[in-house]
C-alpha cells in the first residue's frame, strides 16, 4: 500500500479555504432565507373544535419507561401524563383540579385525605376503576421491588416505610372504603400530598400491570391516549391514539400524538419549517432569534412560566467557601445582567432560589444583589482584601470549577471566571462530561465550587428547599444538597412547611428561609430558564403546561393548506416518491 | 489450516482483550450509574437502593467475574421466558448462551436490543462501503488513465474536500440540499417499510461513505499509476487488445489487493464510525445506542456495543486474511 489514511498531500490551506467556500455557499441560502410563513388555520377565532388528525411533536430526548411507577427521564412525564388520568391532576395554571376523583375530603386534621372516584372511568382495556386498582396501583408503585425514583415523596403514608424495605405486601395507610371511595391515612400532616398525588407515579395503572412492576408490561391506563401494541418503536417515534372510553365526553379531539424521538434541533427546525411537525421547542438559538423576530409567527409563540433555577453552588466545607464572606462575595460579586445575555432568549436574571413560577416565589424579597463594591467589602472582611486597581490580593489560590460539557453552564463558567477575577477570585474551568460532573458534585469533598440548577418536581417552593438545602439530604455520595449546607434553622423551617397546611403561613416561612439562604449564600442565585414554545397557526387550544410540557386534551387541528411543499423542486419525483416513500413524513 | 487456527486464537485473545478493558475503563470512571438511572433530582435514598437493584454495590472484580461468566456460558437449549431468572436476558444458540445482562435504562436484555440495532448498522456500514468502493474505485481508475487531465486534478480536489471536511457538516449538507431543500430523500429516521428502509439509507450511507470515497480515490490512483506503468500492460496493448480490457482486465485487477485489504477494515471502521452519522440521521443503530448509552453510564448496553464492533473488526480483519489466500497464489504457499 503506498499511501496511508489521512495523509494529505495537497496543501492543506488550500482545501480548507475551498471547503469553507463551498460550505459558505451551500449554507448561505439558508442563513439568509426568509423564514416560511406559518400554516394558517381553516376556521376563525371562536370556531367549535374539529375532530381528527395526528399533533407531530419531536424531541432529541428518548423515553426509557413508560411506566408512571419508573419515571427517570425528563420526556417520559409529558406521554405518561396523555396514558394515565390520575386522582388529581394539574390544570395549565398549574393548579390542583380533580380528574378521576370527582371530589375529596381532608380529614383528621390533615392527616386523611378521602376521594370520591368518578363511576363509569375506563381504562384503555374497557374495565372499570375502582379504589380497588388505585390501591393495587400505589401499592405497586410504592413497593421496595419497584424502580421508582419518587417513592420517598410518599412516605408519609402509614406503612411506607415497611412496604419500601419489602418487610410488608401492602400499605395499610391506603384504605378502600367502597368501590368508589378510597381514603389515604397519613402519619403526619404533609402540605405537599395533594401536589406530589398530582405527580405520575400514583397513577391507576390497568389490571394488566399486576401488583408488582414489570419491565415486559404494555402500559395501559386511563388517559386521554392509549398506547397502541406497536406504538413504541424504540428510538425513534412513539405514537398515542385517542382513547374512545374517555370519562372526559368529546375529549381528546385529536386522533393521536406522536413522537419523533432523538431528532436533533436543525431537523426539527427543517422539518417545522416544511410543517411536517406541528409544535416545536428544542431550538437552537439562532434559529429561536430568527422566529422571534419574525411578526408573522409572534402569535403563537408562548414562553413558559420559570420553573428552574441555575445557580453557582459552593461547598461550604471546602475552602474558601466555609468563609461566609467569601460566599457573600460570590453573590454579590457576580454580575447576573451580563449573564443572563449569553442566552438572553430562555434566561432571566433572578435575585432568589425559588422561581417565579412556583409557588413561595417572594417579589417582596430583597434577595441577593448584583454589587461590585459590596463585593470588595465582602472579600476585604473575610480577610483577602482585592485592590481592583493593582490588581493584587484576593484568595492566593486557584479554585477548581467544575462544569459539563457543551451545557449553557460551560459557556456562562467563562464569563464567571472574568466577573470573578475582578474580585480576586480565580477559577479554573475542569470540563467533564453530565454523568461525571453529577457524580463528582454530589460526592462530600469531591468539588468545591460549580453551577447549581434544579428544575420543580412539583409546583412548590419545598420541591427546591428540601433536596437543596435540608441536611438530611446530605449523603458521601449521590447528595443533591451539593454545597453540604447544614442550618438548623433552615432543617426546622422546611420541616415545619412541610406540615403546614396553611398557604399563606408557609409562604412566611419560605420567605423566611429565603432570607437566610440570601445571606448565608450557599448558593449565588443567578437565573431561571424559560422554554419557548413555536406552534403552526393551525395548531388550536394548546398551552404549554407547567408541569406535562404541553396540555393537549383540548388541542385541535385545523390546518387550511398542507406543508410548504410548493417551495419543493421535486416535491414528487424523488427517489422515495418513485419507491412509494411519503417523504414529508 | 494452522496459519487459519492461529489467527482464530488471536481473534479471540484480543475480543477478550477489548471487552476487559472496555469494562474496566467503564466502571473506573468517576461517575454513578444509579445515579444516571434514578435520575439527576432523585434523593440519595432511591439511588442506594437502585444501585442495590443493579448490583453495583458488589466490588469491581465481583462484577467482572459475574460478567464474564454470564457472557457465553452453557444452559438449556431453549429459554424458559422472560420470567427466568437465570436465562431471561440471554440470546441462545441451542446449548449455548451470550448473556450482556439487562440495559439499567430500558431493562430489557442487551441481546433484545442489540438484535433490532446491530442489522441497521451492519446495513449503514456495508452500503457506505459498496458507495465508497463504487465511487472511490471508478474515480481512482478515471483519474490514473487521465492522469495530470483535468479528470485527474478534479478528482483529486473532490477527494481533498472529501477527508477534509468533517462527517456532521457533509451529512447536514446532504440533509439540507436532499431533504430539506429538494425533498429527494427523508431527513432523517429508519422508517417502517422496506421502500422507506431503502429510502432512508441513501443520505447516511453516502454521507459515511464520503470520506472513505475520497481516501479510496487516492489509493485506486496509486495502486492503478503504478500498474499501468508496468510491461505487461505495455505488452498487452502492443497485442491489441483494448485500452478499457487493459485498465479492467489487468490494471485494475492487480491493484485490488490493498483495495481488499481496505475494504475489509472499512467495514469494521465504518461500524464504529457510524456514530455521527447515525445521531445526525436518526439512524436507530448501534452507534446511536452506543452515544446515549455512555451518556447514560448504561454499562451492559456499552458492553453490549463494544463486542458486536470488537467482534466486526476481528471478524472483518479475519476475513481480509482469507481473502488474501484466496487471491494472492503467494500467501496461499505461503
Amino acid at each position: 500500500m503506498r499511501s496511508t489514511r489521512g495523509r494529505a498531500e495537497a496543501p492543506r490551506g488550500l482545501v480548507a479555504a475551498t471547503l469553507a467556500l463551498a460550505l459558505a455557499l451551500a449554507f448561505a441560502p439558508a442563513c439568509s432565507e426568509k423564514l416560511p410563513a406559518p400554516i394558517p388555520s381553516a376556521s376563525p377565532e371562536g370556531a367549535a373544535p374539529k375532530r381528527g388528525g395526528v399533533l407531530e411533536l419531536a424531541t432529541f430526548g428518548d423515553v426509557r419507561s413508560l411506566d408512571p411507577a419508573n419515571i427517570t427521564d425528563g420526556l417520559a412525564p409529558q406521554i405518561i401524563e396523555q396514558v394515565f388520568a390520575g386522582l388529581v391532576d394539574y390544570d395549565k395554571d398549574g393548579t390542583i383540579q380533580p380528574d378521576i376523583a370527582e371530589r375529596w375530603v381532608i380529614a383528621d386534621e390533615g392527616k386523611t385525605y378521602r376521594f370520591f372516584l368518578r363511576e363509569g372511568v375506563r381504562f384503555h382495556d374497557g374495565e372499570e376503576v375502582t379504589a380497588d386498582d388505585v390501591k393495587r396501583s400505589v401499592e405497586r408503585a410504592l413497593h421496595g421491588s419497584a424502580r421508582n425514583p419518587a417513592a420517598s415523596y410518599y412516605s408519609s403514608i402509614v406503612g411506607f416505610d415497611a412496604l419500601d424495605a419489602k418487610e410488608a405486601e401492602s400499605l395499610p395507610g391506603v384504605v378502600v372504603e367502597g368501590r368508589y371511595v378510597v381514603a389515604f391515612h397519613l402519619s403526619k400532616r404533609d402540605a405537599t400530598f395533594l401536589r406530589v398525588l398530582a405527580m405520575l407515579p400514583l397513577r391507576p395503572v390497568c389490571k394488566s400491570g399486576g401488583a408488582r412492576t414489570s419491565a415486559s408490561w404494555h402500559p395501559c391506563g386511563a388517559g386521554p391516549f392509549k398506547l397502541p401494541p406497536n406504538g413504541w418503536q424504540r428510538g425513534q417515534q412513539l405514537t398515542v391514539v385517542r382513547h374512545d372510553g374517555y370519562f372526559r365526553p368529546g375529549l381528546p379531539h385529536l386522533d393521536g400524538v406522536r413522537w419523533t424521538l432523538h431528532q436533533n434541533q436543525s431537523s426539527q427546525t427543517f422539518k417545522f419549517m416544511r410543517g411536517d411537525l406541528d409544535i416545536v421547542r428544542d431550538f437552537a438559538t439562532p434559529e429561536l432569534l430568527r422566529f422571534q423576530a419574525d411578526p408573522r409567527w409572534k402569535p403563537f409563540a408562548t414562553y413558559d412560566e420559570a420553573h428552574q433555577i441555575l445557580g453557582e453552588a459552593m461547598n461550604v466545607q471546602i475552602p474558601p467557601f466555609d468563609n461566609v464572606e467569601i460566599r457573600r462575595a460570590v453573590a454579590a460579586g457576580i454580575d447576573r445582567d451580563a449573564l443572563r445575555r449569553i442566552r438572553a432568549s430562555n434566561l432571566t436574571a433572578t435575585n432568589q432560589l425559588v422561581p417565579p413560577g412556583v409557588f413561595g416565589h417572594d417579589t417582596d424579597l430583597h434577595g441577593q444583589r448584583s454589587d461590585y463594591e459590596a463585593a470588595l467589602e465582602h472579600m476585604r472582611r473575610a480577610g483577602y482584601p482585592y485592590d481592583p486597581v493593582t490588581k493584587t490580593g484576593g484568595w492566593p489560590h486557584v479554585i477548581p470549577y467544575l462544569v459539563y460539557k457543551q451545557g449553557l453552564q460551560e459557556f456562562m463558567g467563562q464569563v464567571l471566571a472574568q466577573q470573578l477575577e475582578k474580585i480576586g477570585l480565580r477559577i479554573e474551568i475542569r470540563i467533564v462530561n453530565y454523568p461525571t460532573f453529577i457524580a463528582l458534585r454530589g460526592r462530600r469533598d469531591a468539588t468545591a465550587f460549580g453551577p447549581g440548577f434544579w428544575l420543580q418536581d412539583f409546583p412548590d417552593a419545598l420541591s427546591f428547599l428540601e433536596p437543596i438545602f435540608h441536611s438530611k439530604m446530605i449523603a458521601d455520595e449521590g447528595t443533591n444538597n451539593w454545597s453540604f449546607y447544614k442550618n438548623p434553622r433552615i432543617d426546622d423551617l422546611i420541616d415545619r412547611a412541610h406540615e403546614e397546611l396553611d398557604d399563606e403561613r408557609r409562604k412566611k416561612l419560605y420567605s423566611e428561609a429565603q432570607e437566610i439562604l440570601t445571606d448565608d449564600a450557599p448558593w449565588a442565585f443567578s437565573q431561571n430558564f424559560r422554554f419557548y414554545t413555536q406552534r403552526q397557526g393551525y395548531v388550536r387550544d394548546h398551552h404549554s403546561h407547567p408541569m406535562w410540557m404541553h396540555e393537549l386534551k383540548r388541542t385541535w387541528l385545523d390546518r387550511a393548506a398542507g406543508p410548504v411543499a410548493g417551495r419543493a423542486i421535486f416535491s414528487e419525483k424523488g427517489l422515495a416518491a418513485l419507491l412509494g416513500t411519503d417523504v414529508r413524513r | 489450516m494452522k496459519r487459519v487456527l492461529r489467527r482464530l486464537a488471536w481473534a479471540a485473545f484480543v475480543m477478550w482483550a477489548t471487552v476487559s478493558v472496555a469494562f474496566l475503563v467503564n466502571n473506573a470512571l468517576p461517575s454513578d450509574p444509579a445515579r444516571m438511572v434514578a435520575g439527576q433530582q432523585a434523593p440519595p435514598a432511591a439511588v442506594e437502593k437502585i444501585r442495590k437493584q443493579l448490583g453495583l454495590d458488589q466490588p469491581l472484580r465481583v462484577q467482572y467475574v459475574l460478567f464474564l461468566r454470564r457472557l457465553v456460558h452453557l444452559g438449556p437449549s431453549s429459554i424458559a421466558g422472560p420470567s427466568d431468572p437465570e436465562h431471561g436476558s440471554c440470546a441462545n444458540l441451542g446449548a449455548l448462551h451470550v448473556d450482556l445482562g439487562r440495559s439499567y435504562q430500558q431493562q430489557r436484555p442487551v441481546t433484545t436490543i442489540l438484535a433490532e440495532r446491530a442489522p441497521r448498522t451492519l446495513l449503514l456500514a456495508f452500503t457506505a462501503a459498496i458507495v465508497q468502493a463504487l465511487i472511490g474505485v471508478t474515480a481512482g481508475v478515471i483519474a490514473a488513465v487521465k492522469k495530470r487531465k483535468t479528470a485527474d486534478r478534479v478528482a483529486v480536489g473532490l477527494s481533498l474536500l472529501g477527508v477534509s471536511a468533517p462527517t456532521f457538516v457533509i451529512g447536514l449538507l446532504l440533509q439540507w440540499v436532499f431533504a430539506f431543500k429538494l425533498r429527494l430523500f427523508p431527513i432523517d429516521g429508519y422508517g417502517n417499510t422496506t421502500a422507506e428502509h431503502a429510502a432512508s439509507l441513501v443520505l447516511p450511507a453516502v454521507t459515511l461513505g464520503v470520506f472513505g470515497a475520497a481516501y479510496y480515490t487516492r489509493i485506486v490512483r496509486d495502486e492503478m499509476i503504478g500498474e499501468l506503468s508496468h510491461d505487461y500492460v505495455r505488452t498487452a496493448r502492443a497485442k491489441g487488445l483494448g485500452k478499457a480490457a487493459v485498465v479492467v482486465r489487468h490494471a485494475l485487477r492487480n491493484a485490488t489487493m490493498p483495495i481488499v485489504t481496505i475494504f475489509g477494515l472499512e467495514v469494521g471502521t465504518l461500524v464504529g464510525g457510524a456514530i455521527i452519522t447515525e445521531s445526525v440521521f436518526r439512524w436507530p443503530g448501534i452507534g446511536s445506542l452506543s452515544v446515549n448509552a455512555m451518556l447514560d453510564r448504561d454499562g451492559p448496553v456499552i458492553m453490549g456495543c463494544v463486542v458486536v464492533t470488537s467482534a466486526v473488526v476481528v471478524l472483518s480483519t479475519l476475513a481480509v486474511d482469507l481473502a488474501y489466500v484466496i487471491l494472492d497464489p503467494r500467501v496461499r504457499r505461503g
